[in-house]
């Protein structure tokens, strides 16, 4: 499936920002089942500096400063990607006990990898309480990838998606206790109660196709992947319960919420600030690409 | 340290000195009882030198820290002050031979934390060869993802890195603890010895003490060299998270030491990769940053959501090697006191020998045979987090229950991990002087190194920090404990340089070098609440006389001019406006008072004190130590409780508030003569000149341009006031009249009182400020200043003194007059803001999905 993604991050402030320094992560990851054939960012007003890299996970980062005075900041990250069914076929035997084992071990170098994954992160820290909502889901021998399934099955099933009843600082504590939330808190959860398993488990922020019967289409959404040894990372969506297919645009991975924020950055001035965010991931048919093409890719 | 003054009874009047039984080595005293062959010189010119000239030597000793404002902070301190610097004037003696051994281990260690640094920031072999856990690094907090794969110049990571040091029973030293991200004690090593060098001098050479400057000399060549730009002259700045910090002492000292410009995030600026400093006249390249400031402030952008106390953009132009930083952000992860169980390992493949200083023995839990030894060993151990943080302490099982040590054993079963044991460290002891005579206290040398261009160099000396009680194994300076001088000594046939020459003096620092618009800003506004607070309290002092019981009739200022100035200068409340109880003068007495010793009253002088040492803990190293002095000595005046009889108290504010004007007469005065004439020294001037002109302005009206007729005892006050009663009797010899008044405190350029000098005064300084290349023909400040003077100028004060009837009798022209004047000091002020001293503080993009 072939998409036209448009990730607009607006910031009004009530009195005039002298300097802003910022940092994105609004370019589509290129995957093997994921091309990006373009990617751009504009930004109002224009930047003096421009610098890109990849991120300690491989993700692309855009880093730049505005130096005149604003009292609005618009950035437009607009990409033209291509999603097919993720290859990764996940070993359905493989129990959690094993993946655990594999990890602690950690002889092979993906496993090595994958252990970056297993420890506490700075939105994510494992514990006693996430122990216990996971436990249900980790039977004895139970394969991976079934237990997986189920505690996101459950959270999907146990806790409200609330848009407004969180914050991205809400700790997950709190979110587990009042089991409601976001689709980050949804995919904060998950992760910790993997990880409170020893299980490595990572946090995928995106895109969802527009349209789709999804929750958290309007804004950039958030996902899990979790490592089933010598298969790979396999993705699982708690907050609507899905297995991440075509309608799942991936652009940064990390630890944690922290480790991909799409924009951050540090401003001088500004007084209260107001931010609006709008995402549209609408399919496009192949002749898109096309000009695409004949615009110099 | 205990109190340290020798009291009369306790008065000890020998250097006899018995280390405690119980197995622990002591530095001076052998195991049979013998001085240690290094230490005999030095006891033996102790000996010789006599307890009371010792004690008359500590004595000039603490004034000399006192004087030189050596101090430290306390975190949750309730008065939230610095602390006077503790230190025993008898240092730790080290043997040559001995001193060596330490040397050549630090400098090994520190070679060791820089190459694992290294490789966890680059290739991470030692995780994939299976010689470190990875839960050790990826699970550390302190590894900072942001700054994999940034290597520093010539691969330094560790500038300078610190090792506290302690001698088991056996004479071995034994690493306790690393520092490595921004390691404190030069600058409190430096000037202990100072102290020491300049109370104890003879002793100090006949034991021929190593020096410790070439150490710093070195340390400013290799930082020089470390330098990334080709550029021939790099520039290098100390940056310091601020006042509140502990070692702030220090880091003004070592600016002032080395010349570098103390900066906080805010002076900062990165731009395209590059790294700036704010000046007053535009951005000046940085090329070396020593930072003191742990890793995760040091940039909001990258490296922590919830500071902002940093540089946004630093880790980047770390990255884009524009700047060398000192230590390299991340290095704090090499302190994890868990690494120390890998480091001979590490040290074999790393380096290709052994480890030459232990480590105090430490298990991690997480891995199974260390953590079933330390269940095995509880009692025997000190468990600690793997990771510290800020508020998790250290578990000491052997003080616990059964139960206790039950549950403890638990946690670590549940999460291994996330737990290091370490083993209790017996600690040596060291004779300290007290006011019971010398008594063994615990110590702890921490061992300062840095790097010198090629290799690793120990300051040969070192912070020694004691114990606070004789069986207090705890030695921290946030605990209250003490400081010592360390002697390396010297072989006899080694030539060793004089003695150090003293490092903070009476001098004053060149206030122009480099001003930061920040410090600007800071300078400006301690001008004006010196003078804000001087306009106060002279005010006070004037009419407080007036309203003692005795003297309500007949000498000092009426009940009613009282009245008068207070309520035009809105500094009568509300309830006072009421007239039977504004003419009760006990009351104003009451309210007088109150702008005396009450520390909360808004327009009192203990508000402006509050203001003022806030500042002038912000400028500390652009004020010179006298000027210091003098501020520090008008805090002290108001520290103690005043007096509860109304009597006393009102003598003691009278007396209170003449200290607090001579005081300022000194500060003045030091300001007068002393600093250079650079652009600190102008804003400092700004903000004074601007406060007393709108101060007198104010005065004026009050006193003159509203005042009831006859204004003869209004006249006196302004007089009085503006220090110009003298000058008016010997010039005019006559009554006192609107007109002269009016000439001497308004028109008189040459009086330092009149608003007309202040309004010259601003006009010359502005002139004198460094100019932005904007393309205006002439700075609008400028332009301010000019039309300003010539308004003050264009006044005839015949138009001035005229009443008008129907204005009450009020003299309106010259209320319009100073009213004018008043916006146009303002006008100006704001005007000088906008251009020099803007800096909006930062605030953080709300987190977008």
């Amino acid at each position: 499936m072939l998409y036209q993604a448009t990730h607009t991050t607006r910031y009004l402030y009530e009195a005039p920002v002298s300097h802003c320094q910022s940092e994105v992560r609004l370019t589509p990851r290129s995957l093997p089942w994921q091309t990006v054939f373009e990617s751009t960012i504009r930004t109002t007003p224009a930047p003096v500096s421009f610098d890109e890299r990849r991120d300690y996970f491989g993700n692309a980062v855009s880093a730049f400063a505005i130096v005149e005075a604003h009292d609005r900041f618009e950035t437009v990250a607009t990409s033209l990607v291509r999603v097919e069914a993720n290859p990764v076929a996940p070993n359905r035997a493989a129990t959690w006990e094993d993946a655990r084992a594999r990890l602690a071990d950690h002889h092979q170098a993906a496993d090595l990898e994958a252990v970056e994954f297993v420890f506490d992160s700075p939105f994510v820290a494992a514990g006693a309480e996430l122990a216990d909502y996971a436990h249900p889901s980790f039977t004895p021998g139970r394969p991976l990838v079934e237990a997986v399934r189920d505690l996101s099955h459950r959270i999907h099933a146990e806790f409200r998606y609330a848009p407004k009843a969180t914050t991205i600082d809400t700790p997950l504590l709190e979110t587990l206790r009042q089991r409601r939330g976001v689709c980050q808190d949804f995919s904060h959860v998950l992760i910790g109660a993997l990880r409170s398993m020893r299980l490595a488990a990572r946090y995928v922020s995106g895109y969802l196709r527009s349209g789709a019967n999804y929750q958290g289409a309007e804004a950039s959404h958030a996902w899990v992947s979790v490592y089933v040894p010598d298969s790979g990372w396999m993705d699982i969506d708690p907050t609507n319960d899905v297995t991440p297919g075509t309608g799942h645009v991936t652009v940064a991975w990390g630890r944690d919420y922290g480790d991909v924020t799409p924009v951050k950055g540090v401003a001088l001035g500004g007084g209260r600030q107001t931010v609006e965010v709008d995402v549209r991931v609408v399919p496009v048919d192949e002749t898109a690409l096309g000009s695409a093409r004949a615009g110099g890719l | 340290m205990k109190e340290p003054s020798v009291a009369g009874k306790t008065r000890h009047t020998d250097f006899s000195y018995a280390p405690p039984a119980g197995g622990h080595w002591d530095e001076a005293i052998d195991a049979s009882g013998r001085t240690r062959p290094h230490w005999r010189r030095l006891a033996g010119a102790l000996r010789r030198m006599g307890y009371a000239e010792f004690t008359r030597r500590w004595e000039a000793g603490q004034r000399l820290i006192q004087a030189n404002g050596i101090a430290y902070n306390v975190y949750g301190d309730p008065k939230g002050v610095e602390r006077p610097w503790p230190m025993d004037l008898v240092p730790l003696a080290i043997d040559a031979d001995d001193w060596a051994q330490v040397e050549r281990a630090v400098v090994q260690r520190a070679t060791l934390l820089n190459a694992l640094l290294g490789d966890l920031y680059g290739s991470q072999r030692l995780i994939r060869d299976g010689l470190l856990p990875p839960a050790l690094i990826y699970g550390n907090p302190a590894f900072l993802r942001p700054c994999h794969g940034i290597v520093p110049t010539a691969g330094v990571f560790l500038q300078n890195y610190a090792v506290d040091v302690a001698r088991a029973p056996n004479g071995a030293w034994w690493a306790l603890a690393d520092r490595a991200q921004a390691p404190s004690g030069v600058g409190y090593a430096l000037e202990n010895r100072t102290v020491s060098a300049r109370t104890l001098p003879g002793l100090f050479d006949r034991c021929h003490v190593r020096s410790l400057n070439q150490f710093f000399e070195a340390t400013l060549e290799a930082l020089l060299s470390l330098a990334p730009s080709r550029s021939s002259n790099p520039r290098i700045v100390l940056l310091t998270s601020g006042p509140a910090n502990e070692t702030y002492f220090e880091h003004s000292f070592l600016s002032r030491h080395w010349g570098f410009p103390l900066v906080e995030g805010a002076d900062l600026t990165v731009r395209d990769s590059r790294v700036y400093l704010k000046t007053l006249g535009g951005l000046n390249p940085v090329d070396v940053i020593l930072r003191r400031m742990d890793d995760t402030f040091c940039d909001p952008l990258e490296l922590r959501g919830d500071s902002l106390l940093g540089v946004a953009g630093l880790a980047q132009a770390a990255r884009a090697g524009n700047v060398y930083i000192a230590n390299a952000l991340g290095s704090g992860l090499v302190e994890t006191p868990s690494l120390m169980a890998f480091l001979p390992g590490l040290c074999r493949t790393l380096l290709g020998e052994d480890l030459r200083m232990p480590s105090v023995a430490t298990w991690w839990c997480g891995q199974d045979a260390p953590r079933r030894w330390v269940l095995e060993h509880l009692e025997q151990l000190v468990i600690k987090p793997t990771f510290p943080r800020f508020g998790a302490k250290a578990e000491f099982p052997a003080a616990m229950s059964g139960e206790e040590r039950r549950l403890l054993s638990q946690r670590i079963e549940a999460h291994p991990d996330q737990y290091v044991a370490q083993e209790q460290v017996d600690l040596s002891t060291t004779p300290v002087h007290t006011h019971r005579g010398l008594q063994p206290r615990h110590v702890v040398l921490r061992v300062l190194a840095a790097w010198d261009g090629s290799t690793y160099r120990v300051l040969p000396g070192g912070l020694t920090r004691v114990a606070t009680g004789q069986r207090s194994i705890v030695v921290s300076m946030q605990l209250g404990g003490g400081s010592k001088d360390t002697w390396v000594l010297g072989r006899a046939r080694e030539r060793l340089e004089a003695r150090p020459t003293p490092i903070v003096g009476p001098e004053s620092p060149a206030m122009s070098s480099e001003l930061s618009s920040r410090v600007a800003d800071n300078l400006f506004w301690l001008g004006r609440y010196t003078e804000r607070l001087d306009a106060t309290a002279r005010l006070i002092r004037v009419l407080l006389p007036g309203l003692s019981g005795e003297s309500e009739r007949g000498r000092g200022v009426s009940v009613d001019t009282t009245v008068h100035f207070l309520k035009g200068l809105s500094l009568l409340p509300k309830e006072f406006h009421h007239a039977s109880i504004a003419r009760q003068w006990w009351r104003l007495q009451g309210l007088l008072g109150d702008m005396v010793f009450e520390p909360n009253h808004p327009s009192g002088i203990g508000w402006n004190l509050r203001q003022i040492r806030r500042l002038s803990w912000e400028v500390k190293e652009r004020i010179s130590s006298d000027t210091w002095r003098v501020l520090q000595q008008l805090e002290r005046d108001y520290a103690g409780t005043p007096p509860a009889n109304p009597d006393r108290r009102f003598v003691a504010a009278l007396n209170q508030l003449d200290g607090t004007v001579i005081m300022l007469s000194a500060f003045a005065g030091l300001l007068a003569e002393n600093p250079t004439r650079g652009h600190g020294w102008r804003f400092l001037d700004l903000g004074r000149r601007m406060e007393r002109a709108m101060q007198m302005i104010e005065l004026l009206r009050v006193g003159v341009a509203l005042a009831p007729f006859p204004d003869d005892a209004c006249l006196e006050v302004l007089l009085q006031v503006a220090d110009s009663a003298t000058t008016y009797r010997s010039r005019y010899l006559t009554a006192i009249r609107t007109r002269f008044v009016l000439e001497l405190l308004l028109a008189d350029e040459a009086n330092p009182r009149s608003v007309a000098f202040q309004i010259a005064a601003l006009h010359d300084r502005v002139a004198q400020l460094p100019r932005h290349d904007t393309g205006e023909s002439t700075p609008r400040e400028l332009d301010l200043a000019a039309s300003l003077l010539a308004q003050a100028r264009g006044t005839r004060i015949d138009d001035l003194k005229k009443r008008h009837a129907a204005a009450g009798g009020h003299r309106v022209t010259l209320d319009a007059h100073l009213v004018t004047l008043r916006q146009g000091v303002a006008t100006l002020s704001n005007a000088l803001t906008a251009r020099y001293l803007t800096h909006s503080a930062p605030s953080r993009l709300t987190s977008s999905f």
